[in-house]
């Protein structure tokens, strides 16, 4: 798994590329911790994102947590079909708000 | 090579061994990715289970994953020493309850009754071995 930061007009964006799963949670973890530390509105670009296990998703769990004790704002953009099933079998669709494009994804974070 | 046979060590690193041959059984077998990644989800969910809950020694144990492709079928096996556990008769997560008020492990299981036909537990000889089953699309593997 690999995170890249980048950001457009003001918004912060973490692309993550590869598999979510318990190997790779504790980075991915560490990595979106970091960055919302600093970045309170944030997009999560997950097109390159393979699959992402329960391991994953305790993990997006606590950072949308920690980010509306905040104030701040997580949206999610670019969800495969594999990784859109994936959230829909754990019910984390309802959790975030997610945009197909990573233009829709910084236009909603922003708003 | 329809089938893949290897022994892990109770620790998550040892997951990744199991994600490689898997994928490599998918490129002999010329699977594509959605029979693909089912199953590697699957048994990060029961691998991690295992070696997280299954021990309380703190000693090394050893996890036996088999993975084959038959009959129109990617069959998963993982059979572990650990303290008898029956994740099928774990209770259904409430999916609208928030993650921190679920029963621990009760995602991991709910996503891998989600992803698998045909889940399957026994306790044989202090060993609990769960079968997972997942039916190939028509058009994949096995072809002539």
């Amino acid at each position: 798994m690999n995170v890249h930061e980048c950001v457009i007009d003001g918004v912060t964006v973490l692309e993550v590329e590869g598999r979510i799963d318990s190997l790779t949670a504790p980075d991915f973890e560490a990595q979106l911790v970091a960055t919302l530390s600093t970045a309170q509105r944030l997009v999560l670009d997950l097109r390159q994102l393979l699959y992402i296990s329960s391991a994953g998703f305790r993990v997006l769990y606590r950072a949308v947590t920690q980010a509306k004790q905040k104030d701040g704002k997580l949206v999610l953009c670019g969800l495969s079909s594999t990784v859109s099933e994936l959230f829909a079998i754990a019910g984390f669709n309802r959790l975030f708000t997610i945009t197909a494009s990573r233009e829709e994804g910084v236009t909603a974070v922003a708003s | 090579m329809s089938s893949i046979e290897t022994t892990i060590k109770n620790s998550i690193a040892e997951i990744a061994r199991v994600v490689a041959l898997v994928e490599e059984l998918a490129s002999v077998q010329q699977l594509p990715p959605s029979s693909i990644w089912p199953l590697n989800v699957a048994l990060d969910e029961v691998l991690s289970n295992i070696i997280s809950y299954g021990h309380e020694d703190g000693a090394e144990h050893e996890i036996c994953v088999r993975v084959s492709v038959e009959h129109g079928l990617v069959v998963a096996e993982v059979e572990d020493d650990g303290k008898a556990f029956d994740p099928l008769a774990a209770p259904t997560p409430e999916i609208d309850v928030p993650l921190e008020e679920r029963s621990v492990g009760g995602l991991g299981i709910h996503i891998v009754r989600n992803l698998m036909d045909e889940v399957t537990y026994s306790r044989i000889a202090g060993r609990n071995r769960l079968t997972l089953k997942r039916a190939l699309a028509k058009d994949e593997g096995e072809r002539a």
